[in-house]
């Protein structure tokens, strides 16, 4: 008796202690981010355009270019990311078939993103002749963020209680109909969470950026919203860099005299942004969750 | 020749009093299996429309498999097969023609747990509605008010029809899902339990409301509950192991039962 309590004692002493070790490590990596970038973040920082040499440039363009490719990666993955954790979860059958979409799934998962990059370079960019722009980062990151949302709409949708289901279909719905009024409404709330929390992923994912959306921007005219125009910040068809593909290459090859400076402030913005995404995430997530159960 | 004449006259009131009896759904021979196993075996159960029939029986011994199979409930699970028929004004429900979302709409279920929809205590009544054809919005709440009413919810909840469904009780929304059942408008009603999560007052609610609806509907109801089937069925059907051991008026069953597992079981000595 004295045995296992001093058993449990002791694994609760070690699992807050490793707790507490993950979150002093969180908050010195973000706070060493935060307190060196947040000098430099300034309104004049975040509205003017980068500079190749001089000192004092911003990073405008690679802040929209960052949204604008998020957009566009979610405007592409959020349909195909239900349909597939649909079909996983709904028609699938439990065969060879399916265990070996399962491991293709999976294995994309794993991938490293520099290998998606090259993927998305020799697919999109160069096969298709579409060269670097935001179209083929879009797609990339597509690639990139896909497994992780068939898995979350599959997860989500398979944690609706069996008898909400049942319930639908017990009333004479349609299996389709039972999958779009009842289990996608039951599982919004996790499937709203977990497209949030992939919305920090990829906005600052840069290793699969660098050879599909490219390193470069157009001179863009913000004033300019024909897509179609070669200097319209809307254009998909342009090069984009984006804010992290920018902290990368300043670091690693810029010639500013204030390299440093420009790198921590992206750095503390692109942390400040992807902060938001999660906490949102978890706020939005539980509020649905609440206003749904109306616990 | 007298005897010969009484036995004639003996044989026709009986073939009357047969036909007599209005069936609702004629089971016979029903055998259901799972893979290889076999939850359900060669059961015969003529069910009598308006009435109520109980299933009662140990844990495990087919209940559920039987009384999903009439709404084709277990259609989807693996190696699920029955054979025989379950006739339903002359049709085998069994029959691979049968739409079993069709179906449904006229055999309603009601599960162990309340399963309301995450959505308003309206909108769980208006939105199968709608679901069914319904376009009038005026005509779906009309109809919601009225089934709310026939399940005696009505007064309890009337003036918070767009709070959640889930911040009912666990009662309130049992009576809720039958409601929502009742206004698709079935014949049938299969019921699986449906008092089992319930504390007693909330119980002695759903009784009072099965014996009520019956004059409408025909009402078939597992429970483990040997007073509930006592108070509320007309007929019982004991399950053991997959089959039928008796199957008799409730009266019979419970004052005279013909086999002796049957009485063992109803002074529990076993199940
Ligand atoms: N989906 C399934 N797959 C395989 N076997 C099943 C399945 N559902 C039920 N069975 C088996 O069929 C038999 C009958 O189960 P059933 O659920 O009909 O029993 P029940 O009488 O309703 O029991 P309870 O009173 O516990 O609800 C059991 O042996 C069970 O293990
Ligand atoms: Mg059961």
């Amino acid at each position: 008796m004295q045995r296992r309590k001093l058993a449990d004692k002791t694994a609760t002493v070690v699992l807050t202690m490793f707790a507490a070790i993950i979150v002093i490590i969180l908050t010195a990596l973000l706070g060493y981010v935060l307190s060196l970038g947040i000098q430099q973040v300034n309104w004049d920082f975040l509205t003017s355009k980068s500079s190749s040499f001089r000192a004092g440039g911003g990073i405008q363009d690679q802040l929209f270019n960052s949204f604008y490719i998020l957009l566009w990666t979610m405007i592409f993955t959020i349909p195909l990311g239900l349909a597939g954790g649909i079909y996983m979860a709904e028609y699938a059958k439990d065969n060879r078939i399916t265990a070996f979409i399962r491991i293709c799934i999976e294995t994309l998962a794993s991938l490293p993103s520099i290998v998606l990059g090259m993927f998305g370079l020799l697919i999109f960019v160069n096969a298709t002749g579409m060269g670097y722009s935001i179209l083929a980062g879009a797609l990339t990151l597509t690639i990139f963020n896909l497994p992780i949302m068939i898995r979350t709409c599959e997860n989500a949708l398979r944690a609706v209680p069996l008898e909400l289901k049942e319930g639908g279909l017990a009333l004479g719905y349609t299996h389709w109909r039972t999958i779009t009024r009842v289990l996608l409404p039951s599982a919004f709330p996790s499937i709203l969470t977990g497209i949030i929390l992939s919305c920090g992923l990829v906005f600052g994912e840069a290793a699969a950026l660098l050879y599909s959306a490219g390193m470069t921007t157009p001179k863009l005219d913000f004033g300019n919203l024909n897509p179609f125009a070669s200097d319209s910040p809307l254009n998909i068809m342009r090069p984009a860099e984006t804010l992290s593909v920018h902290i990368w290459k300043v670091n690693s090859e810029g010639i500013i005299p204030d390299l440093r400076d420009v790198a921590d402030g992206g750095a503390a913005v692109l942390v400040t942004v992807i902060l938001i995404f999660n906490i949102s995430a978890r706020v939005f997530g539980s509020w649905l969750h609440k206003k749904l159960t109306a616990k | 020749m007298q005897a010969v004449l009484e036995r004639e006259l003996v044989e026709q009131q009986w073939t009357k009093e047969q036909q007599e009896v209005d069936l609702c759904l004629d089971v016979t021979d029903l055998s259901i299996f799972y893979g290889p196993k076999q939850a359900v075996k060669n059961v015969s159960m003529p069910i009598k429309r308006h009435s109520i029939t109980a299933l009662i029986g140990p844990s495990g011994c087919g209940k559920s498999t039987f009384l999903r199979s009439i709404n084709r409930m277990n259609d989807g699970i693996k190696g699920f097969k029955a054979e025989g028929n379950i006739l339903y004004d002359d049709v085998n429900l069994l029959d691979a023609n049968i739409d079993p979302v069709a179906l449904r709409k006229e055999i309603g279920m009601v599960f162990q747990r309340p399963n309301p929809f995450p959505n308003s205590i309206l909108k769980n009544l208006t939105l199968p509605l709608k679901e069914h054809g319904l376009k009038s919005k005026a005509k779906r709440e009309e109809y919601a008010e009225t089934y709310l009413k026939q399940v005696g919810l009505w007064d309890e909840v009337k003036d918070r029809l767009h709070e959640s469904a889930l911040s009912l009780s666990g009662g309130q929304q049992q009576r809720l899902c039958i409601a929502r059942t009742l206004a698709i408008q079935p014949s049938v009603l299969l019921l699986d339990e449906p008092a089992s999560a319930l504390d007693p007052i909330a119980t002695a609610k759903i009784e009072e409301l099965l014996l009520k609806l019956k004059e409408k509907y025909t009402i078939v109801l597992v429970t483990h509950n040997l007073q509930q089937a006592a108070r509320v069925a007309d007929d019982t059907a004991f399950f053991y192991q997959g089959e039928i051991v008796e199957f008799t008026d409730t009266k019979t069953f419970f004052q005279s039962p013909k086999e002796k597992r049957s009485e063992d079981y109803i002074s529990g000595r076993f199940g």
